[in-house]
């Protein structure tokens, strides 16, 4: 039920460390804000456009999965058009959508699991304050993963409950039974997760 | 955090997670489709407390950077938070955690029903609405450049849908304090 977004390649994004792309990533959006110029952000969206595509997602699926995010940029950049000039818009549509294509490109070029290693990574040195454990955060990434379909299963068999009694299905009414009988769960899973001995310290 | 208070927090998320694969509800006096999936983040709060539900939502923001599709409608990735309404996202962290710290000072469970409504009802427009937008609507200007006023004033079309899944949240709120009550163990 819950499959990554990154697309199998070997790509020039494919090949670049994770930490690198997040990083370009970074400095683009700072870029990006920095100017207003047409002439820089108009080339600049082309490119980005460019790299999304060379990642070999094809083109009704990397519209599919932008195009929600795309629809805001356009509704911005309206009110731009509307209130202010063309060229406002253009550059806030160009810069936005510019940003938002590179963002989807890391996203198609990056695995989960590639990914979660790089978050543990950059979350080992917050370990040494007592903040949060790396290992516990991978932990409950994990059992998200693992619990989704069985919680939206259950949610199924409310439904079906409510119907087979002629009781029209109302979020309230499968809400409250859907939350407690999924965390009424959640003694037998800790007690299974330390039994393992998964969280040794 | 014990495994219990981990477990509970992954358990939420993953109702959060749930929540946005629900149909979007829509309504004859509202311009926009109502989405269960924010009613989540004031639920997390007023079910979970301060701490467990900001890590909850927390949680769906990482699962949703790494490249998930699981807010409403199979978003995902990296690009929702480049988009101009991420604010709203971030804001939901801070929603979860304000809700969850006025639950926690408000409601007693040996108190009426009346006033762990009100107490309830108080957490989630506090947290789930005021706090959302004082991260949504000033990133929203900003990333609007010159028209930042009127987007601002556009993203105010969400408030009736967000009251209505207050008013959810308050009663759900309630009845999960009654039947499984977990809010009096902070983590």
């Amino acid at each position: 039920m819950l499959n990554g977004l990154d697309i199998e390649g070997d790509s020039l994004l494919h090949r670049m460390p994770v930490r690198g792309k997040l990083i370009a990533l970074f400095v683009a959006a700072i870029g990006l804000f920095l100017t207003a110029e047409l002439r820089l952000l108009v080339p600049a969206l082309v490119l980005s456009a460019a790299l999304y595509l060379s990642t070999g997602i094809g083109a009704g699926e990397a519209f599919r999965r932008v195009r929600f995010v795309l629809f805001t940029v356009l509704l911005v950049a309206g009110a731009n058009y509307l209130f202010h000039s063309l060229h406002e818009a253009l550059a806030v549509f160009c810069r936005l959508s510019t940003l938002v294509l590179l963002a989807a490109a890391v996203t198609a070029t990056t695995g989960i699991s590639a990914f979660m290693d790089e978050i543990t990574r950059l979350l080992t040195p917050l370990e040494r304050f007592g903040f949060v454990r790396a290992a516990d955060v991978s932990l409950a990434v994990g059992l998200v993963i693992r619990f989704v379909p069985e919680i939206f299963a259950r949610y199924g068999e409310i439904a079906d409950a409510h119907k087979a009694r002629g009781l029209p299905v109302r979020p309230l009414t499968t809400l409250v039974p859907l939350i407690i009988l999924t965390l009424k769960d959640a003694d037998t899973i800790a007690m299974a997760i330390d039994a393992r001995g998964f969280r040794r310290h | 955090m014990t495994t219990r208070d981990i477990v509970l927090v992954a358990l939420f998320a993953a109702i959060i997670v749930v929540l946005g694969l629900l149909p979007p509800i829509t309504l004859g006096f509202i311009p926009v489709p109502i989405t269960a999936q924010s009613l989540g983040v004031m639920l997390a709060g007023c079910i979970l407390g301060a701490k467990r539900g900001a890590a909850a939502v927390l949680l769906v923001l990482l699962l949703v950077a790494i490249g998930l599709p699981v807010l409403s409608g199979g978003r995902g990735g990296l690009a929702v938070f480049a988009g101009p309404t991420a604010g709203y996202l971030v804001g939901w962290v801070f929603g979860a955690f304000v809700c969850g710290l006025i639950a926690e000072r408000l409601v007693k469970e040996e108190q009426g029903e009346l006033t762990q409504f009100l107490a309830f009802l108080a957490a989630a427009v506090v947290g789930g609405i005021a706090v959302v937008y004082l991260f949504g609507v000033p990133w929203l200007a900003y990333m609007s450049g010159k028209a930042f006023f009127e987007t601002a004033l556009a993203g105010l079309v969400f408030v009736p849908g967000d009251l209505i899944k207050a008013f959810v949240a308050m009663l759900a709120g309630r009845a999960v304090l009654a039947g499984y009550p977990l809010l009096p163990q902070r983590a």
